[in-house]
């Protein structure tokens, strides 16, 4: 156990609030905790002087409908997104995904942005949001006043654990296009045990479909590279085409391409690419029972 | 005051069998429990304790002089200060070490005022070392020129056990089918709840209090005190509430005299405790093992013999661990009959983790082996010359009278009653035919099912002299009972099964019996908890010791109401006429009487039980146990072949517990078993790369989760054991150690695939039946 170095606890109540604390420097951030928490303790996050805890900001953890958008405030639970009536129409991908997700206690305490910020190769959440062509929002406060911009998230990871969220940037919002009445998303991931596991491979895939041909396809793999991927082979073997035996089995080959998979303590490389050909094949066939 | 009688007559009812909660149940589900953990002492320090981290290398120097400028640092402690001090089973291990011989080896220790400056003081020690190369294998200790891990020891040849009986070359002659197969058992780790902890506070009289989870309180004192160069005497054992043991208790590990120095050298109390990650890389584990079996039968069916050559990793130190042949060389055979037995059992030292006890003892580790056996015979029997795969355990199976190579005299032999229950429930001989044909079409979901059985000793097992558990009760002038038992609580239930054995016999309700059992000083000898033994041996204990303050009570009666004692009987609080329950008095007035009376008299007895059961001695052939039973299980599962995940979808068990007594407790304990073989089975593993633990957290290490228990179908077979409580037997352990290999079976009977390697990961699955389309 480190030694604790929190000079400073702090618990805004308005982003602008917590931006400006940001912009003063050598601040962590606590939501659900339950990342930070265990990182802590196991010696691989020191604490910065200032911590801060967001939880008491009211609107960060709304769910809204924003003109054509579907918003989910930063602080949204994962058990909130997974029983959320809007996002179940529009985009049950994420409530499969929510309901797979670590434990009950868990699923009622870790938030939507405590996963994307964590940036693990493995964070299961980030995987149907991208297949959502999900964009978030960082705050800043710069010169005087607040200012926000958007990052596509599948330019948002860099790496294991890293992002490119400035420091002084607070993630807000996780915003995506609402899908069309065609869209179908299909989550998957495995591990040895059903509860409280740690994705050993995810896939993600999604796309309208529309006279039994798949398009506007967007495939997601976790936990197979440094960060969430998108799998752009995979796509493209899919894209306009009618899934038949021949299409998912090209689709299977691409994913494999696509991934790139290390040996771990987890999994071997050989099993998680091979998991990443049966989950594809797996998606695909629900989606054409769908 | 005129008596108020509620009623006239008391029927005879009885507990026994009944569901009866455990009293600390409701404290420890709303928190309110005060564990070991949770405890803190005026003027108490933090000590911390700095482990090596490699696993083996001379301790060039130590320089802990910024430790010691450090505020709030009382004291800093290493090998130098304390020479001469010794503990462990054949006394090779030591508190602190002046040389490395595993990761977690004990190198510095540290009191301090709050955990938070004692965990940075401890980085603040300086150690040179110079590595050495290591031992990471059995075999590889072994070898001409392995490094030396003991020095006592230069072949690192640490424990051997040996049985031999009857002439096995004629055997294998005699044999039709001779299996061979080598079974490596892993790692896995107890995983308690309750992470490591001692507190230690010294008088200044010299006398030590330590605040402990042990599960063997009075011989702890035993072999403490060479731990601390004091005497057994000088030390009082407190047990606050534990959360969890498993056997992980059943030995002092180094932490607990490193507290215990602190303690006497800085006048304070001291308290260790572990976090998680310190509690993975510094318990014991289970003993590995490589299982080298061989097993023979005619074409009737009938086993000829069973050898088995184990090899066991001893790692750097000695704890109960390697001991388990004692157990292994037992239940090789035993359950079925085996006429020829041959049994040898090496440890050798390396530099990886060492293990201590573990619920199954050994058992686990060969049952997964035998159990597998049995099933491989039973298919080629089935296979080559057409014999029902339960008529060929039925044919073997050993009954009541009948006495094992290894002297273990079968009193209340159930096993053939527990193979048809579980058969029966299950339907089993039609679904294994039914899907090994179906293992060979096409399709991604596979069914399966497996059987497995054992034995396992359920009255104690007399490895000391004495198996014996001491008990003093007294009633107060209210009726209420207070117990003193030398029976250890570690969650398994001893306080309901105590307060219900007495409250039985007193007809008294059970919530008014309370239990002490937490305070050497108070408590009579006992053993510990462990063999399955303690709701047999302080079970006993304590009925006769309820017994005898009855007899007091009666006689007291009898003369009060000129009735002779044995017309008499206490029921309901009551003392009634034994044939029609018309009451006589009420319980606490009688006491009361007794008490103010003329002649005053209080009630308070005490009972010394010691079971019937025999000394092992020097070659651990003896019956050691005055009961033994037996269990089999069966798994059904799913096997997704192409993830390799196995789904346990149902487990039937069917087990001779001699007879239930507190079927709540009975069930618990089923569960819990099963949850432990389950992850044995499936998914936990300590993953060692050259002495190094790679998964000390329970992101990594993976027990099984709520969602992973299946239904479980339980068949309790009450075999009424002459010498146990009520018949009871003890139940502990056979559900941990069953399950694994009829899992293993089940597999099997799905894919088509023997695992001799356990765990049965997903991936490990996968790939076995990839590999085997390949081909």
């Amino acid at each position: 156990m480190e030694m604790s170095e929190i000079e400073k606890y702090v618990a805004p109540l308005a982003v602008q609030e917590a931006v400006r604390i940001l912009a003063a420097g050598a601040v962590t951030i606590v939501a659900g905790g339950t990342d930070l928490t265990p990182q802590i303790n196991e010696g691989r996050r020191v604490y910065a002087p200032t911590l801060m805890n967001i939880r008491r900001i009211d609107q960060l953890s709304r769910i809204s409908v924003d003109g054509d958008n579907i918003r989910i405030g930063s602080l949204a639970t994962v058990a909130e997104i997974r029983d959320n009536e809007l996002i179940k129409d529009h985009a049950a991908i994420l409530c499969q995904t929510a309901s797979h997700f670590a434990s009950e206690q868990i699923r009622n305490a870790a938030t939507v942005g405590g996963n994307i910020c964590n940036a693990s190769p493995a964070g299961d959440m980030i995987i149907p949001l991208l297949v959502l062509r999900a964009e978030v929002e960082l705050a800043r406060w710069q010169d005087g006043a607040m200012t926000v911009r958007r990052v596509a998230l599948d330019q948002f990871f860099t790496g294991p654990g890293k992002t490119v969220r400035r420091d002084d940037e607070l993630l807000t919002a996780v915003v995506f296009k609402r899908p069309s009445a065609d869209f179908i998303g299909q989550f998957r991931k495995s591990g040895p045990r059903p509860a409280l596991e740690i994705s050993t491979v995810s896939v993600g895939i999604g796309g309208d479909i529309k006279a039994g041909r798949f398009s506007n396809v967007r495939v997601a793999f976790g936990a197979v590279g440094p960060t969430p991927l998108c799998g752009k082979q995979t796509e493209a073997a899919l894209e306009a085409k009618i899934l038949d035996h021949d299409v998912i089995q090209a689709a299977v080959h691409a994913a494999q391409q696509d991934a790139s998979p290390i040996d771990d303590i987890r999994a071997t490389e050989w099993y998680r690419n091979h998991l990443i050909g049966v989950f594809t094949e797996e998606l695909l066939n629900n989606v054409c029972q769908n | 005051m005129a008596e108020q009688v509620a009623f006239h007559h008391i029927e005879k009812t009885s507990l026994i069998g009944k569901r009866i909660k455990k009293p600390d149940a409701p404290a420890k589900a709303t928190g309110k429990t005060r564990y070991i953990n949770d405890m803190v002492l005026p003027g108490m320090l933090y000590g911390k304790i700095l482990h090596a981290g490699r696993p083996h290398a001379e301790i060039i120097s130590i320089d802990t002089s910024a430790t010691e400028k450090l505020a709030g640092v009382h004291l800093v402690i290493t090998a130098k200060d304390i020479p001469d001090l010794k503990l462990g089973f054949v006394k090779d291990n030591a508190p602190l070490k002046d040389k490395v011989r595993c990761e977690r080896d004990e190198v510095a220790a540290v009191a301090a005022e709050t955990e938070a400056i004692a965990a940075a003081a401890i980085k603040l020690i300086r150690v040179e070392y110079k590595d050495l190369p290591g031992v990471f294998s059995a075999e590889d200790g072994l070898k001409d020129g392995a490094p030396v891990i003991q020095e006592r020891f230069p072949d690192n040849k640490s424990l051997r056990f040996t049985f031999k009986h009857g002439d096995l070359e004629k055997a294998e002659t005699g044999s039709d089918i001779i299996l061979d197969d080598s079974f490596n058992v892993h790692y896995v780790t107890h995983c308690c709840m309750g992470t490591s902890c001692a507190i230690a506070d010294f008088d200044h009289n010299g006398r030590l209090t330590i605040y402990s989870q042990t599960q063997y309180p009075y011989n702890y004192k035993m072999d403490l005190a060479p731990a601390l160069g004091i005497d057994p005497g000088d030390i009082r054992v407190i047990q606050p509430p534990t959360g969890g043991s498993f056997g992980a208790k059943l030995d002092i590990y180094p932490f607990e005299p490193v507290a215990a120095i602190l303690a006497q050298k800085t006048g304070r109390p001291v308290k260790i405790i572990f976090d998680r990650q310190e509690e993975f890389i510094n318990s014991p584990t289970r003993q590995p093992a490589r299982i080298h079996l061989r097993s023979g039968c005619t074409k009737d069916g009938v086993l000829t013999f069973r050898a088995a050559d184990v090899l066991m990793d001893n790692g750097a130190y000695t704890s109960w661990g390697p001991t388990v042949p004692v157990i292994m060389m037992r239940t090789v055979s035993g359950h079925y009959r085996v006429p020829v037995v041959d049994f040898v059992g090496q440890a050798v030292y390396s530099n990886n983790a060492y293990a201590g006890s573990f619920r199954g003892y050994g058992n686990v580790q060969m049952t997964y082996a035998t159990a597998q056996h049995m099933d491989m015979l039973a298919e080629k029997l089935a296979e080559e010359y057409n014999l029902d795969p339960i008529d060929f355990r039925l044919k073997n199976a050993q009954k009541s009278g009948e006495v094992t190579p290894q002297k273990s005299f079968l009193r209340e032999c159930a096993l053939a009653e527990c193979l048809t229950t579980a058969a029966q429930a299950t339907d089993y001989v039609a679904k294994l035919n039914k899907y090994s044909t179906e293992r060979e079409q096409p399709g991604r979901y596979k069914h399966g099912i497996g059987l497995a059985s054992s034995i396992h000793n359920a009255g104690g097992a007399k490895i000391h002299k004495s198996d014996g558990c001491g008990t003093i009760l007294k009633m107060d002038d209210y009726a209420r009972v207070t117990v003193i038992t030398g029976a250890t609580e570690i969650g398994q239930g001893i306080d309901a099964v105590i307060g219900q054995i007495v409250a039985e016999e007193l007809g008294v309700p059970p919530e008014h019996v309370t239990l002490v059992n937490d305070d050497s000083d108070l408590g009579p000898w006992d053993v510990g908890v462990h063999a399955s033994r303690t709701t047999f041996i302080a079970g006993n204990g304590a009925r006769r010791a309820a017994i005898k303050a009855k007899e007091q009570i009666l006689a007291a009666a009898s003369k009060r109401a000129n009735v002779a004692a044995n017309a008499l009987d206490l029921r309901g609080g009551y003392v009634v006429q034994d044939k029609d329950g018309a009451v006589v008095t009420k319980l606490d007035k009688m006491l009361r009487q007794m008490h103010f009376q003329p002649e005053p008299d209080v009630v308070m007895v005490s009972d010394y039980y010691e079971p019937n059961s025999e000394p092992e001695g020097r070659d651990h052939i003896s019956d050691h146990s005055a009961a033994y039973a037996h269990a089999v299980h069966i798994a059904e599962v799913v096997v997704d072949t192409l993830t390799g995940e196995v789904k346990l979808e149902k487990i039937t068990m069917a087990q001779d517990v001699g007879r239930v007594i507190n079927r709540m407790g009975l069930e618990a304990q089923m569960e819990g078993g099963v949850a432990f073989g389950i992850g044995f089975a499936l998914s936990e593993e300590m993953l060692f790369e050259q002495g190094h633990l790679k998964n000390p957290s329970f992101r990594d290490y993976k027990v099984p989760t709520a969602p992973d228990m299946p239904e479980i179908e339980m068949h309790f077979i009450e075999s009424d054991c002459a010498e146990g409580p009520y018949g009871a037997k003890g139940i502990a352990e056979l559900p941990t150690i069953v399950i694994a290999p009829a899992i293993a079976n089940a597999v099997y009977n799905a894919t088509g695939i023997r695992f001799f390697n356990p765990p049965m990961t997903p991936e490990k699955v996968a790939r076995a039946i990839w590999e085997k389309k390949q081909r």
